[in-house]
């Protein structure tokens, strides 16, 4: 198991100095003047340009400019926001809880329903339930996003009133930060004062709900279609008619000799969705105006913050990975072929 | 196989045409077995044929403003005007004509893109696959770099850099959408290379670009036309997703993502400038999915019986 | 009384419309600590037979049966629960590949437990022991550290053996061997082979061998049913069956034996193949390819008739030919 875990941990580390190679291309690409992009900067005198050029680095040719870089990040320095003045790792760690959060619940929201709808269709295979299913998860699946959540905030918030508009919790409500997680929060506070911060935890759910699941139709729709058909495949298995002949339960033949081998491909699969939730996640924190990574990213690309859209996609790409890594090592985990293989 | 052989040799030449269908009218006793494909297949015709005939079409310009008319719902409801039958925007401009005008403009980023990607992603996979060792490594290696990012925040990042407009968003998508051009050619050129028809066209001396293109490429071409479909309805929804995040095609051009970048703020007052653009986009993408799935089934029968 | 009767079984897939009988008025009885062998061509309905009798269709196929009895008990109508009580426990099956037929995710020592734990419920220590018994009753060496091990683990025969010790957990009444040699080597199929006749000894089972091959049941079974297109052809007693076949697909059948055929220059051969769906003949459905072929065997089809020890489904029994 752990030289497997080394093996792939091999895989990782090329893979994260491509993307900094990318990352450190990606700004020198811009057209224009590489001090105005860095500092911001139109109208400079050439001996400031020049002191500027030196203190960035950027006269030094372009193979020590790209060991600086590594230089900086393996010292933990990701530059500041052109905008803000402060550094991009601490921008990123106060947003990045409420980008998480999100995540989580969107991805918790799929899996569950995903698994489920996917499950009973495959049982239940032809029937109405499995025809209106892949229906759904097809239309799902094709779904402009950016548009659902508009279409959901027209019906449950404007229309029915349900739901908040926007962001991740009404103004009235003053919640220290704890966790950065505002379910927690608002739950802790309203521990702590049930007087003054009554409702406050029942506020962040709601406004939590519509962009969970506005993220997580795509992946939702993925997974439902996966689970089904590798579902179907492992029914057709022979150790599935010994699991029978054994004279198991159904409910024991599926959740035990079906389910576990029907997820291994949808654990991939899910793994895979990471990255399409952080994609997502830029779509539905712009429409909900969710104080998270991605409106932070496309924000900086509107102000031309340059060092934040650097380092901000270099931390989004390398917890992209990290996270595949993860569903690969769970994969070894989930499949004994794949654990000693050698 | 063999057996097979043999009785179709014994049998008269008319029966031979009876026993093999010609490849298209076969593939389309797949294709047309799928309901669902066909539908999607008429849809597409239809907004194939609006955008091409657009000027025709469309009652009036997409650009036109009717200052007079300024949200005007659509015809069936009270206040609608059958002169706008699907209602205007926020400046008087004919929505109908703007999404006629608007599918013009995302089959043809759609269409370029696509080419785009598939094109070197073609070659790229076969070089990945004719030569495994080191070229193949480096190609695969960088490919799986552009793996690791969310397709939509490299094409976003891709746009920072760019900037916004037409061509570029049609360059950010192609970008985004090689990697799995190039892994998909790979795969399969490196399955084919191991057949025998292969070896056999080798040893007769077929040369390097003969072997990749005349010989290897047309077996994989099935999964390669699937994919295609697939990747023409993402880059549909990638470039209505820029659009709508203000990088895309510029306003005033018509295009079904920038049309709902503003939409947003008509929420309360009117629902048809919200909906319409998004719901085109949802019928043309999943039309587009439609077809690929029935091209999956005439195309491919080993998935056809999978799932 | 019998252990199992069958009488007048069917089983139909397909369409209402357009139904194929893949089991066609089957009729079987095992005794107990019978060995019983049923020998066909692929497709003749051999598996189908028993997966039907065992539940294991999945509402797939449609059963119907005059008697569907085991140990008394009326398969037919009880209810699923009752069945699955029977099967795994009174009833137990091996099949073909037992490369497949164990659950890759799972250790073989979990699913040898998995049947005692539901059948007997035994738990703890009295669970491992028994399955650590069923390793070595079954000659599987270095029972107790295999039993921590996953099947990809294990070779072809040893995975058979564990199928094997899974199927007799509960010492069943009836075990069904489905080709249980055929996906393996030659020099183990013999290995396996005397464990199931040995364990059918010593266990006093009744042992249903299904195979394509009469040479495998030749030595072991009491009693041989040679099954054709869905139907049995031929049942009779063993040795009987193998001196004097009455039936010319039996015939035939035992004419392909290479040991039978010793001298001869060319092994003997049945042209063509069993019927499937849609080329059924309407009269006796070995019509087409029986070298004893007339023109009543054309128009009608044959019944079971009774000969010395058995049934035949033959207008022009061999025997009567020659008599």
């Amino acid at each position: 198991m752990l030289s497997f875990i080394f093996r792939r941990l091999g895989l990782l580390i090329p893979t994260f100095f491509g993307i900094t190679l990318l990352t450190f291309g990606l700004i020198r690409m811009i057209p224009g003047d590489p001090v105005e992009v860095m500092v911001g900067e139109r109208t400079l005198d050439p001996q400031m340009h020049a002191d500027a050029m030196h203190r960035l680095g950027l006269d030094k040719p372009l193979y020590a400019q790209y060991v600086d870089y590594i230089g900086n990040l393996l010292h933990g320095n990701l530059g500041e926001s052109l905008v803000t003045k402060t550094s991009v790792w601490t921008e990123f760690k106060t947003l990045f809880p409420a980008t998480l959060e999100l995540a989580l619940a969107a991805m918790a929201f799929a899996v569950v329903f995903g698994l489920l709808a996917g499950v009973i269709a495959a049982i239940k295979r032809g029937s109405i339930f499995d025809h209106g299913v892949m229906g759904i998860s097809l239309t799902g699946f094709s779904m402009p996003i950016f548009w659902w959540g508009l279409i959901l905030i027209m019906f449950f918030s404007v229309k029915l009133g349900w739901t908040p508009v926007s962001g991740r919790l009404d103004l009235a409500f003053d919640i220290t930060p704890r966790t950065g997680f505002m379910l927690i929060d608002t739950w802790l506070a309203e521990a702590a004062d049930p007087s003054a911060n009554a409702g406050a935890f029942k506020d962040a759910l709601m406004h939590l709900i519509l962009p969970a699941i506005v993220l997580g139709t795509i992946p939702l729709a993925v997974i439902a279609r996966m689970t089904r058909s590798s579902m179907l495949e492992v029914l057709r298995e022979d150790y599935v008619r010994t699991a029978r002949a054994k004279g198991l339960s159904p409910a024991r033949v599926i959740f035990v000799h079906t389910l576990r081998n029907a997820l291994i491909p949808v654990l991939t699969v899910i793994g895979l969705q990471v990255g399409t939730l952080m994609g997502g996640a830029v779509l539905t924190e712009t429409i909900f105006s969710w104080p998270g990574i991605g409106k932070w990213l496309i924000d900086a690309i509107s102000r031309r913050d340059y060092p934040v859209v650097q380092n901000g996609i270099l931390i989004v790409a390398t917890l992209v990975i990290i996270t595949n890594f993860i569903v690969d090592i769970l994969y070894g985990v989930a499949n004994p072929r794949i654990r000693h293989a050698k | 196989m063999t057996n097979a052989n043999m009785q179709n040799a014994a049998v008269p030449a008319e029966d031979a045409a009876v026993n093999y269908p010609s490849p298209i009218k076969e593939f389309w006793q797949g294709f047309s077995y799928n309901k669902g494909a066909v539908a999607g297949l008429i849809f597409m015709i239809i907004v194939v044929l609006c955008a091409v005939l657009a000027p025709l079409v469309a009652p009036y310009s997409p650009i036109e403003q009717y200052r007079d008319h300024l949200l005007t719902p659509p015809a069936w409801l009270d206040g609608g005007s059958s002169a706008f039958l699907l209602g205007t925007d926020e400046l008087g401009r004919d929505i109908l004509s703007r999404l006629i005008y608007g599918a013009r403009l995302s089959l043809f980023i759609g269409l370029c893109s696509v080419l785009l990607a598939m094109v070197p992603g073609v070659v790229l996979g076969l070089l990945a696959a004719f030569f495994p060792k080191v070229l193949g490594g480096v190609i695969m290696r960088v490919m799986d770099i552009m793996m690791a990012l969310p397709s939509l925040l490299l094409a976003v990042a891709i746009m920072a850099i760019l900037g916004p407009g037409l061509l570029n968003a049609m360059i950010a998508i192609a970008t985004v959408s090689l990697p799995a051009y190039v892994r998909l050619t790979r795969a399969s050129a490196m399955t084919e290379l191991n057949r025998d028809y292969v070896t056999a066209s080798r040893v007769s001396g077929a040369g390097l670009l003969r072997l990749m293109f005349n010989t290897v490429l047309p077996n994989c071409m099935a999964p390669l036309i699937v994919h295609a479909t697939m990747s023409f309805s993402s880059a549909i929804l990638e470039i209505a997703a820029l659009g709508f995040l203000g990088l895309g095609v510029q306003p005033p051009t018509p295009e079904w993502g920038t049309m709902l970048a503003s939409a947003r703020d008509y929420i309360e007052r009117a629902w048809w400038v919200v909906s319409l653009p998004g719901l085109t986009i949802l019928l043309s993408v999943l039309a587009i999915n439609l077809m690929g799935d029935g091209l999956r089934d005439a195309l491919d029968p080993k998935l056809k019986r999978a799932a | 009384m019998s252990l199992l009767e069958i009488k007048n079984l069917s089983v139909e897939f397909g369409s209402e419309k357009n139904p194929f009988r893949a089991v066609e008025g089957l009729d079987l009885i095992v005794n107990q600590g019978e060995i019983v062998g049923i020998v066909g061509e692929s497709g003749s309905g051999k598996s189908v037979t028993m997966m039907a009798m065992m539940g294991l269709l999945e509402g797939q196929g449609r059963i119907v049966a005059d008697t569907l009895q085991f140990d008394g008990k009326n398969l037919l109508t009880i209810s699923a629960r009752e069945r699955r009580k029977i099967v795994g426990k009174d009833i137990a099956m091996i099949f073909q590949d037992p490369m497949t037929s164990l659950n890759p995710s799972y250790t073989v020592g979990y699913q040898i437990m998995e049947v005692l734990k539901i059948h007997q419920g035994l738990r703890g220590a009295a669970l491992k022991q028994r399955a650590l018994e069923l390793m070595e009753m079954v000659e599987i060496p270095a029972a107790a550290s295999r039993l921590n091990a996953y099947p990809h683990q294990l070779s072809g025969g040893m995975s058979q053996r564990v199928v094997i010790a899974m199927a007799i957990a509960c010492n069943p009444k009836l075990l069904i061997a489905d080709e249980p040699t055929t996906a393996l080597d030659v020099t183990i199929q013999a290995q396996i082979m005397e464990l199931l006749v040995n364990l059918q000894k010593s266990q006093n089972m009744a042992l249903i061998m299904i195979t394509h091959d009469l040479a495998v049941v030749a030595e072991v079974a009491h009693k041989v049913a040679v099954m054709y297109a869905g139907q049995v052809a031929e049942m009779a007693k063993v040795p009987g069956i193998f001196r004097t076949p009455t039936h010319p697909y039996t015939e035939a059948l035992l004419k392909s034996i290479p040991e039978h055929s010793k001298g001869a220059h060319r092994l003997s051969t049945l042209p063509g193949i069993v019927p499937g769906q849609y080329d059924r003949p309407s009269g006796c459905l070995l019509s087409p390819r029986c070298p004893y072929v007339q023109d009543k065997c054309k128009a009608q089809r044959p019944g079971l008739t009774a000969i010395d020890g058995g049934v035949v489904r033959c207008h022009y029994p061999i025997t009567a030919k020659e008599a």
